[in-house]
């Protein structure tokens, strides 16, 4: 027996190490990652699914429902309207950040990219600066410049005698969400950038070489060799942007307050919850209902994820050069 | 096919001359092959002909065209890439495809010249396949092929053989040869195997440092290097090398103590460097007198590694084995008609 032991010892283990000595350095490694892991990540997210189970009672204790508290949030209309509101306004959040800030963030990758250009790395640290930055000074910083009162930016439309293009787009229905929408953009249009930079990097020079050679020139070898080469990067991209867009809050927050007005027209899902969650004004915090809408965030995100990674990513083909 | 003219070619980088004066004929149909040590421009001089490179003067033209202000694919050149360079998202037939696609060529002619190229390259049953199924050689008759298709007027390879392993480098090197006897192309090779450049080459440019140092026929160089730097580059084991002072008449040469008699008169006195090759020399009663310090047997041959008294090292080629011990005394002569005499300078002294 004794040997059998020791022989399975020696197969898991590492050799003349004895089980027990094993067994903390594996603990000692292993702890620190789970348990923070579990502790801010795994705990919290299981927490508030069980909690969207639950409702409060009038005296205060929390009773199992079902899936009621979710049949409340699609169906009844005090419940349902804000939630398809900061849901389509989410969707078009994101979809301003697909159809703006990655392809912007392709073109400076691509530019930056260029062997001829000069003072790469400062272009390269400008544009990526706005994303250090915290979101409070950058929503304080635009609603300075975007002000009806003072804003420089109807000033600058003025000096060039285009002052009626100006409009209080912080402050219009119709324009606020889409204005918070480019600001974050701009913000963070650095991070497309950066990882298609990096993956343009990684193409090797002799393969432009050899399109060159084939009678491509810069724009088409762009089009026809590297882009190809750089879909999963643009894929993993968007995934990103689709998960961070979903998550998003802090602008809006800033810009906005939790109402994210005028008349919710900028309210998005981080929104939604924090008025539900925590309450705002009138409105009272509701635990039950905010972890609902936080698990309904969940499983959006959860299915966009998993489009990306069965639908899409199956199809881009990753190229080792 | 058309020949390739280039005319007193300089290229800097900032302040650092790369290229230095390179004056250059490649003849119609001819195999030259560029060797040098590592860093010397090979690269540069080829992507210069290319046109990837921009020079910063002089002339290149191709079949009596100036092409030094064209680009690439318009000076009617293929080249072959040292990393193959295929096109990873591209299966093998559009890897040949696409740049006579850019080009506007017809389909037709398009699907005729790939058919042709996988047919010579034996790639047909590859066709559809992507560079990653490949093998290292499969994808260099890849790049072969695609180069092919173009109709060039001139190959360029740039040291295509250095991914592959000894066998297989063996094969496509004799597949090249072909390749050019029935292509009749001309070629431009870069190379820092010297077994390549011998067994390839019509003619053979040596560079070192930017400069041309000598350009002949692969026997030219082997039998009369232009200065040492060409005596030591070309030939493996490299060519042992001593000095020694010319007697006033110009007849004799004294070396480590000895005088070595000169096969004909030559001109000028002082300090020279002889030179003669392993398999040019023997182990006897005369000569050079050295102590041998290890003996290589490989069977057929051996080689005796001996030191002179001043410590210059000296390799000599004996049939079989030598049956010298280490740190026996031996005298190395020379063998008649194979004696190098190179001047202060390195140059190879006139009438030898
Ligand atoms: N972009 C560049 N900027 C500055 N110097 C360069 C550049 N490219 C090459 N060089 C220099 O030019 C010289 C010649 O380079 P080249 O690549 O032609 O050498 P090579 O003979 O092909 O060497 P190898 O056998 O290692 O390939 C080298 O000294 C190199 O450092
Ligand atoms: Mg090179």
């Amino acid at each position: 027996m004794e040997t059998a032991s020791q022989g399975r010892v020696q197969q898991h283990g590492i050799v003349g190490m004895s089980p027990g000595a094993y067994a903390r350095v594996l603990i000692f490694f292993l702890a620190p990652a789970v348990l923070v892991y579990t502790l801010f990540s795994v705990y919290p997210l299981l927490d508030t699914i069980i909690s969207s189970f639950y409702s409060k009672q009038n005296d205060g204790s929390y009773v199992y429902n079902g899936v009621a508290n979710f049949v409340t949030l699609l169906t009844d209309p005090t419940w349902s309207a804000p939630f398809w509101n900061a849901f389509i306004n989410n969707i078009k959040f994101f979809l301003i950040h697909m159809l703006v800030q990655n392809p912007i963030g392709l073109l400076l990758a691509a530019l930056l990219s260029l062997p001829v250009l000069r003072f790469r790395t400062a272009y390269r640290t400008l544009i990526f600066m706005p994303t250090m930055l915290s979101v409070v000074i950058i929503g304080f910083t635009w609603q300075l410049i975007l002000s009806p009162l003072w804003g420089i930016a109807k000033m600058f439309l003025q000096a060039f005698g285009l002052g009626f293009l100006f409009g209080p787009w912080l402050g219009e229905e119709s324009t606020a969400l889409i204005t918070i929408s480019l600001i974050s953009v701009w913000q963070f249009v650095g991070i497309p950038m950066i990882l298609i930079y990096t993956a343009l990097l990684a193409i090797p020079d002799e393969l432009i070489d050899a399109a060159t050679v084939d009678g491509l020139n810069q724009f088409q070898a762009f089009f026809h060799v590297k882009l190809p080469l750089i879909w999963p990067t643009i894929g993993l991209v968007s995934v990103l942007t689709f998960v961070n867009n979903f998550n998003a809050f802090d602008l809006i927050y800033a810009m906005k307050g939790a109402l994210a007005g005028p008349n919710f027209s900028a309210d998005i899902m981080g929104t939604l919850f924090y008025r539900v969650f925590f309450g705002n004004q009138l409105q009272l915090g509701d635990v039950s209902m905010g972890a609902t809408i936080a698990t309904m965030m969940f499983l959006i995100i959860l299915c966009g994820v998993m489009i990306y990674l069965f639908l899409i990513q199956r199809r881009l083909q990753r190229y080792a050069f | 096919m058309a020949d390739v003219k280039i005319g007193n070619l300089h290229k800097s980088y900032g302040t650092v001359e790369v290229l230095k004066d390179i004056n250059l004929q490649v003849e119609d149909g001819a195999f030259v092959v560029l060797v040098g040590p590592s860093g010397c421009g090979k690269s540069t001089l080829l992507r210069s002909i290319a046109g990837l490179e921009p020079i910063t003067s002089g002339a290149i033209s191709i079949g009596g065209r100036n092409v030094s202000d064209l680009a690439p694919a318009q000076r009617e050149i293929a080249m072959v890439f040292q990393s193959y360079a295929l096109y990873p998202h591209m299966n093998v037939e559009n890897n040949m495809a696409f740049g006579l696609k850019f080009a506007g060529v017809p389909k037709a002619e398009i699907a005729d010249r790939v058919n042709e190229a996988a047919r010579i390259l034996q790639l047909e049953p590859l066709l559809k396949r992507r560079p990653r199924e490949l093998s290292g050689g499969q994808r260099q008759r890849v790049a072969i092929g695609r180069a092919i298709v173009r109709h060039p007027k001139v190959f360029l390879f740039d040291e295509p053989l250095s991914n592959l392993d000894a066998a297989l480098r063996i094969n496509t090197r004799v597949e090249i040869a072909r390749l050019h006897k029935l292509l009749k192309a001309t070629i431009v090779y870069v190379t820092h195997d010297q077994v390549e450049a011998m067994t390839l080459a019509d003619k053979i440019v040596v560079m070192n440092k930017g400069r041309v140092e000598q350009v002949g026929k692969p026997l030219e160089l082997y039998y009369r290097p232009a200065n040492l730097f060409v005596a030591r580059f070309i030939g493996s084991p490299a060519m042992n090398t001593l000095a020694a002072t010319l007697d006033g008449k110009g007849k004799a040469a004294a070396v480590a103590g000895v005088s070595l008699p000169l096969p004909a008169a030559v001109s000028g006195t002082g300090e020279i460097t002889i030179g003669f090759r392993p398999e040019h020399c023997s182990i006897g009663k005369t000569g050079i007198p050295a102590r041998v310090e290890l003996v290589e047997r490989l069977g057929e041959t051996g080689y005796v590694h001996a030191r002179t008294a001043d410590g210059a090292a000296l390799l000599v080629e004996v049939k079989g084995d030598p049956g010298l011990a280490q740190g026996a005394e031996v005298r190395v002569a020379p063998a008649a008609g194979h004696l190098h005499l190179f001047d202060g300078e390195g140059v190879r002294l006139a009438g030898t």
